[in-house]
């Protein structure tokens, strides 16, 4: 038996540390650690619900947006108004933006170089490698050059951000031409991700943290100058993701068919809904609410079934309350972290008293059952593609799947909307703002993040908040055990996957991306029970 | 002038790659040597510079800490145009630590931190606020306190740079209550006896383009830009928002947004009126804008919240403690040293038209139209229940475990 530990995890957002227990080249046991506390629910009273939208936003920088929103939300719930059409077309916008931006950033230049591994392209053969790309269906880039800039920067010998990685042959399966291609697309990866935040810029005001939505709706009255800019935008992206993005995850996946056999979580997935389609109701959004039970049975959301357990998370209070009574009186325990014990900031928070995965996967299910005509569509050709059942999507490649055919979806969605948009905005009685009705009250913003499901309550007394609760997604997938010891989705998700190096375990660290955790957070590995060193880890050109 | 073997480098064929004509490289160069304050026929020097640093392994090593931070700076960072953030990391420096980007994890990936931070040399770009509660336990990394990882980071660092109000100040980690002890870099080190310099770029996020201004000053000059008394870079932050506004003319006309949706938005006038901070925050946000230069808050209809304004020396006057009630308008208006009371504010609004009031080099001129708009408040309930730090700006604070209550 032997202890791993990845801490910090990188390529994540936040600070997060996983500690593993490996037994037979297995993971028996796990326990996630966040590593951060801000505080932002305190830092939140006695403020005004326009204040709360600004910052509550930032405690995500990656999606910003979502909290924005779903602050928005609460807010709009508590003053009991109903958004306009022009906002609720800007909003779908924004978020759909913000998606993009971070499905493009997470498959490629976060989890991607879990599978990719752009030393090994130095030996691909240029020809084989369009070749390659055109019997792909995938972008073309110039291969040449990529490689040559490949070979100068390795001869240069400053690794950058390749220093100490844990590229090898044994782990890392793909042919160094595919290797090649999904380098290039790294790099154009970069330039999509920000070709989409441009589009929050456009609307937003900057990206991150986006000046325009409060509640009531959207202080911008956007112009058909800046939807055409934005339109432009959607466009390339859309036949890039269509084009490069799906065609890459296709080829790549083949080549880890072995990942579709670990992590899966606890088999139960939760959905808050996201992108108002004119209804606004939540079971009849663009991606519908809904929860999905241990038995595979789709449930309509309850507010009220939702708790959050303190007992193993550094909080004073061991309670077990639904967030509109929700507590938070942080403390670090004297003794420090202790797995038996208290071991993370992170709350655990539960549906029903049972674990839920959130996330683009259990959006994904949830549409499906619900029967959304292209949600149908692209997940029975995929998996059709793939020859693999639906039940195999609830593995590590089934994530990744499920979020990059969310990715096309919303891809297409954003032309749609900014269309729309454009001829509401040359309509002069198109309204994007709405007054409170009332400035006493409470409203729960249940709306998603691209990592799932996210909630914001907030109640206000004469436009004051008296307490303001947020769960995020990562809470619910990153959550420690509860009161009945029940491990949360990310630990259950890392029983059972292969680790054949305790010092890298690089199954593991996929397990992890394969949720992409947001928490500002760090996945570390153990001191090993074994009593065994770890391995100095130095890139063979040394750090400079 | 430039070696041909040094053309072949790694940059030049980048580019090449991604259709980057040498013409189009060396334009771009005489924008950063414009950028950085250098004449813009400096550019071939800049280009020289560049290519040489990424053919001989000299680029300069960059280790990248997030501390208390909701990886906004990084993700601002990724933002960047030109250069983007590729070219920034694979080909001006070598960005040794990163938790977001870096391949690497876990011990693998602290042991190519601590070879740079051995080696000396580096650059720390601290995203964050620093988190003392809890005696350092409200932020652990690598089994690390978060406090302990900066000060052995900031020892051996030739310069840190703040990217970001939070590690300048605190920024929003350290409003009221200040649950986690946040505080700003510069504070700290001082209080740790640290002397590395340190460079302030604050706003929520970071804007990639005051980054990429000190970096590359740093790589081809070897030195630090000039620095105003916060620390900051004096060409992007010598400037209120205010005097370099598009929407500055409506301002002098008197032709003001009074709610959000409303014709007058439709017409782009002043956001003074509905709570805009322009005026007495501090920042080239009009000329630098955002994510490729496609907008910026004001001109998407947005107040500004004043996310730039900082004070390094106490994380009380961050800028959410300053500026909220963001949307309400400000009770007291600072124009460089200059407070302009609520009474002198209502006397120029309500109506006494052309009174100008000449201040830190620009004048105004309320026109009369003054109806609606949020009310003026004499002071905010929520500045009630605030210390009067605005008054006393360099009062020493001590931080205390787990919040300042």
């Amino acid at each position: 038996m032997a202890r791993s530990v990845i801490d910090p995890v990188s390529r994540i957002e936040g600070h997060l540390r996983v500690e593993m227990e490996v037994s037979g080249g297995k993971v028996t046991d796990a326990w996630v650690t966040g590593g951060l506390f801000r505080g932002m629910e305190l830092i939140l009273q006695n403020r005004e619900p326009a204040d709360a939208a600004m910052i509550a936003q930032r405690i995500c920088g990656v999606c910003p947006i979502s909290h924005a929103h779903a602050a928005c939300f609460a807010g709009e719930g508590a003053y009991g108004i109903t958004l306009e059409n022009g906002a609720r077309l800007v909003r779908n916008i924004l978020e759909g933006s913000q998606f993009l931006h971070s499905h493009i950033l997470w498959f490629y230049n976060l989890t991607g170089l879990d599978y990719v591994d752009p030393t090994n392209a130095l030996s691909a053969n240029v020809a084989d490698t369009y070749d390659l790309a055109n019997a792909a269906g995938t972008g073309n880039s110039d291969f040449a050059a990529v490689k040559k800039h490949l070979e100068s920067f390795i001869k240069n010998g400053q690794l950058s951000i390749f220093s100490g990685n844990w590229f090898s042959r044994d782990t890392f399966n793909l042919p160094p031409e595919l290797d090649l291609i999904a380098t290039a697309h790294y790099l154009e990866a970069l330039q999509y991700q920000a070709k989409a935040s441009q589009i929050s810029g456009l609307l937003g005001g900057k990206m991150p943290h986006i000046m325009t939505s409060i509640p009531g709706g959207t202080t911008y009255v956007p112009t058909v100058e800046k939807i055409d800019d934005a339109l432009m935008r959607a466009i390339e992206i859309r036949d890039w993701v269509a084009n490069t993005l799906i065609p890459d995850t296709l080829a790549i996946g083949p080549y880890y068919t072995e990942a579709l056999g670990f992590g899966k979580g606890p088999g139960r997935y939760a959905a808050w809904g996201v992108f108002n389609s004119p209804s606004q109701k939540p079971n009849e959004r663009y991606l519908p609410a809904g929860v999905i039970d241990g038995k595979f049975k789709l449930h309509d959301v309850d507010e009220s079934l939702i708790t959050e357990y303190t007992g193993h998370s550094y909080y004073k209070t061991e309670s077990n309350l639904n967030p509109r009574h929700g507590l938070t009186d942080p403390e670090f325990p004297e003794g420090g972290r202790d797995l038996e014990g208290k071991y993370t900031w992170c709350k655990a928070p539960r549906y029903d008293g049972k674990p839920y995965e959130a996330g683009p996967l259990s959006r994904m299910l949830v549409a499906y059952m619900r029967g959304v005509p292209e949600i149908v569509k692209l997940i029975d050709s995929t998996t059709k593609t793939l020859g693999v059942g639906i039940h195999d999507l609830e593995s590590v490649l089934g994530r990744i799947v499920a979020r990059n055919l969310e990715c096309l979806y919303i891809a297409n969605l954003e032309v749609e909307w900014l269309t729309e948009l454009g001829k509401a905005a040359a309509d002069p009685s198109t309204k994007y703002f709405t007054e409170p009705a009332h400035e006493t009250g409470e409203g729960a913003g249940m709306w998603e993040a691209p990592r799932g499901a996210l909630y914001h309550f907030e109640r206000i007394k004469n436009n004051e908040i008296q307490d303001y609760q947020i769960i995020i997604p990562t809470t619910w997938n990153i959550s420690p055990r509860d009161a009945d010891g029940v491990k949360g989705p990310m630990e259950q998700a890392l029983i059972g996957c292969p680790v054949d190096d305790v010092e890298k375990p690089i199954n593991a660290l996929r397990v992890v991306h394969s949720f992409d955790p947001c928490v500002a957070c760090a996945v570390h590995v153990n001191e090993p029970a074994t009593g065994k060193h770890f391995e100095v880890v130095t890139n063979p050109w040394g750090v400079k | 002038m430039v070696m041909p073997e040094v053309r072949e480098a790694g940059l030049a064929s980048y580019l090449a790659s991604k259709g980057v004509s040498r013409r189009t490289f060396l334009k771009f160069c005489g924008g950063v040597a414009a950028a950085i304050g250098l004449s813009s026929t400096m550019g071939p020097k800049v280009a020289e510079a560049l290519e040489i640093g990424s053919a001989t392994g000299k680029l300069i090593p960059v280790v990248w800490i997030e501390a208390g931070s909701c990886s906004g700076c990084t993700e601002s960072l990724a933002q960047a145009v030109e250069p983007d953030v590729a070219t920034l990391v694979l080909d001006y420096l070598s960005l040794n630590y990163s938790e977001t980007l870096s391949a690497a994890a876990g011990h693998s990936l602290e042991k190519a931190k601590e070879e740079t931070i051995e080696a000396g040399g580096y650059i720390l770009i601290y995203e964050g606020a620093v988190m003392t509660g809890w005696d350092g336990n409200a932020l652990m990394v690598a089994d690390e306190k978060g406090t302990d990882a900066l000060i052995h980071a900031a020892s051996n660092a030739l310069a840190v740079i703040s990217a970001g109000s939070c590690a300048v100040d605190g920024g929003w980690c350290a409003a009221h209550p200040n649950p986690a002890g946040a505080m700003g870099v510069q504070k700290f080190l001082k209080q740790n006896g640290i002397a590395t310099p340190v460079i302030n770029l604050p706003s929520c996020p970071v804007n990639p383009e005051h980054i990429v201004e000190v970096v590359m000053n740093f790589v081809l000059t070897g030195q630090l830009p000039k620095l105003n008394s916060n620390n900051e870079p004096e060409l992007s932050f010598g400037q209120l928002i205010h005097e370099n506004c598009p929407r500055r003319g409506h301002f002098e006309n008197g032709e003001f947004v009074y709610e959000f949706g409303s014709d007058e938005e439709r017409k782009g006038y002043c956001l003074y009126a509905m709570g805009c901070k322009g005026p007495q925050t501090y920042s080239n946000c009009p000329v630098v804008r955002w994510n490729g230069k496609a907008s910026w808050c004001v001109e998407a209809g947005a107040p500004c919240i004043g996310c730039a304004s900082c004070n390094p020396r106490s994380s009380r006057n961050n800028w959410v403690n300053n500026n909220a009630p963001f949307l309400q308008r400000f009770h007291d208006m600072h124009v460089g040293s200059t407070n302009f009371q609520p009474t002198t504010l209502a006397i120029a609004v309500t109506g006494i038209a052309g009174v100008a009031i000449a201040a830190h080099g620009f004048g105004m001129k309320f026109a009369g139209r003054t109806k609606g708009g949020a009310p003026i408040e004499t002071e905010s309930d929520w500045s009630k229940k605030q210390p009067k730090a605005a008054e006393a700006p360099e009062v020493v604070e001590d931080v205390q475990e787990g919040g300042d209550e």
